[in-house]
């Protein structure tokens, strides 16, 4: 979700800053353009004074020009406000069955699911993110991989013990995770 | 896409058609001789932010922090002031001066056509950056659970065949140099003869190309060399 409107704002962005700077830079090299558009020739000005001032005497022009920038100030800082947090799950919905449920601190499941699979074979470090909503969470997990272990196997062994684990004693029916794999630096050394 | 085009082709993904029962990525498990049973799961639906060749895709935060930030000021500037002149103040100072210069520099001004090719680079920058993936120093693995995504980071694959490598006797240093699409591995020998060296490097890396469990495994090129007087 975040993902796509970051995308679209930036893209929205970068496409105005294209349409105005190349029509600028078409027609201030000497292009044509067709009439209608807001400069005329490579003598024309950006934003002449009359342009500027054109509407200043109508009634309604102050207020819109206010409210514009009202509205674009409050959705820029949502949109800061929505990129900075970093959302992380507080606590999961366990359903237990007999239609109570418990909550289970999220915190207290990331650093389970994380300590089982820094127990892994081939694993040396491991850190899990816990996102999603409370009912239907979803993970990220970050492995970090001995000299010598296998990045295939390393994931096969996350996802039938730690993840599979954390899903069925968490109640859920799925879990569904991203796995980011890195690898401890080490020099070039024979095992032998 | 090019085509990967190494010394190992059964790693291309993209296989033809032929007499096998799978038609998918997980033939590469299969091929093994593994009864892995990981590999007949339903098959996996794409998730949120990924394409078909199962790339992750950012999240694109860095910009849009900044573009965020940088409208912030922007347009708050414009309110703060246009607020002031309206409560009868005079307007700031860059108002007027950002007002004037509009007025005055004509479109073959050097500064506005600077300006307008500037603007034009960055707009091109923010849409390449809200179409592409980025991510490129992950590559994804292939899905062994519905559920669950992999991606390996590029060092650590580099890393993996560079261990490897090293582990066949004969071979003195490796270099690994990993691209999205393939992996240049430049091993040098000291002794044995070369041609046996490569063969075992062959063995070896493709070998561990398998286990890297990479959804779209690198081609390999292997070179062996002796080593020189100068590169040790």
């Amino acid at each position: 979700m975040q993902r796509i409107v970051n995308r679209v704002l930036l893209g929205l962005a970068g496409l105005a800053l294209m349409v105005t700077g190349g029509s600028v830079l078409a027609m201030g090299l000497g292009g044509s353009w067709p009439t209608w558009w807001i400069h005329d020739d490579k003598k024309d000005v950006l934003l002449s004074n009359a342009e500027r001032t054109h509407y200043r005497d109508a009634g309604w022009w102050w207020p819109t020009v206010l409210a514009v920038l009202a509205v674009l100030v409050l959705l820029s800082l949502w949109w800061l406000a929505a990129v900075l947090r970093r959302r992380r799950l507080t606590e999961v919905l366990v359903d237990t069955g007999d239609g109570e449920g418990a909550l289970l601190r999220g915190r207290a499941m990331e650093s389970a699911v994380a300590g089982e699979a820094a127990r892994l074979e081939g694993v040396a470090r491991a850190q899990v993110t816990l996102t999603g909503r409370r009912t239907a969470p979803e993970a990220r997990v970050q492995l970090l991989l001995q000299p010598h272990a296998s990045p295939g196997d390393a994931v096969v062994r996350l996802t039938a013990e730690a993840l599979t684990n954390a899903r069925d004693s968490a109640g859920l029916k799925s879990l569904p995770t991203e796995v980011d794999l890195r690898a401890v630096k080490h020099r070039a050394e024979r095992v032998s | 896409m090019s085509e990967p085009q190494g010394s190992d082709g059964s790693n291309s993904t993209q296989r033809l058609p032929v007499l096998e029962k799978t038609s998918d990525t997980a033939a590469d498990t299969t091929g093994q001789g593994q009864p892995s049973s990981a590999a007949y799961d339903p098959l996996p639906i794409l998730g949120a932010g990924e394409d078909r060749n199962g790339r992750f895709w950012s999240a694109r935060r860095v910009p849009a922090t900044v573009l965020a930030l940088l409208l912030l000021v922007g347009a708050g500037a414009f309110l703060y002031d246009i607020t002031a002149v309206r409560a009868d103040r005079p307007a700031m100072s860059w108002r007027k001066s950002l007002a004037r210069q509009l007025a005055e520099r004509p479109l073959d001004d050097t500064w506005v056509l600077v300006g307008a090719g500037v603007a034009v680079a960055l707009g091109a920058w923010l849409l390449i950056l809200a179409a592409t993936p980025g991510l490129r120093g992950v590559l994804p693995m292939r899905r062994t659970h519905v559920d669950v995504r992999a991606g390996l980071h590029r060092a650590a694959a580099a890393m993996v065949l560079r261990d490897r490598a090293v582990e066949v006797s004969g071979v003195q240093s490796v270099q690994v140099r990993m691209t999205r699409t393939r992996a240049d591995i430049r091993a040098v020998s000291h002794f044995r003869e070369l041609d046996d060296v490569r063969a075992d490097l062959d063995d070896v890396l493709a070998d561990a190309v398998r286990g890297l469990g990479l959804s779209r495994p690198p081609a390999l090129s292997v070179r062996v060399g002796r080593p020189g007087p100068k590169k040790g």
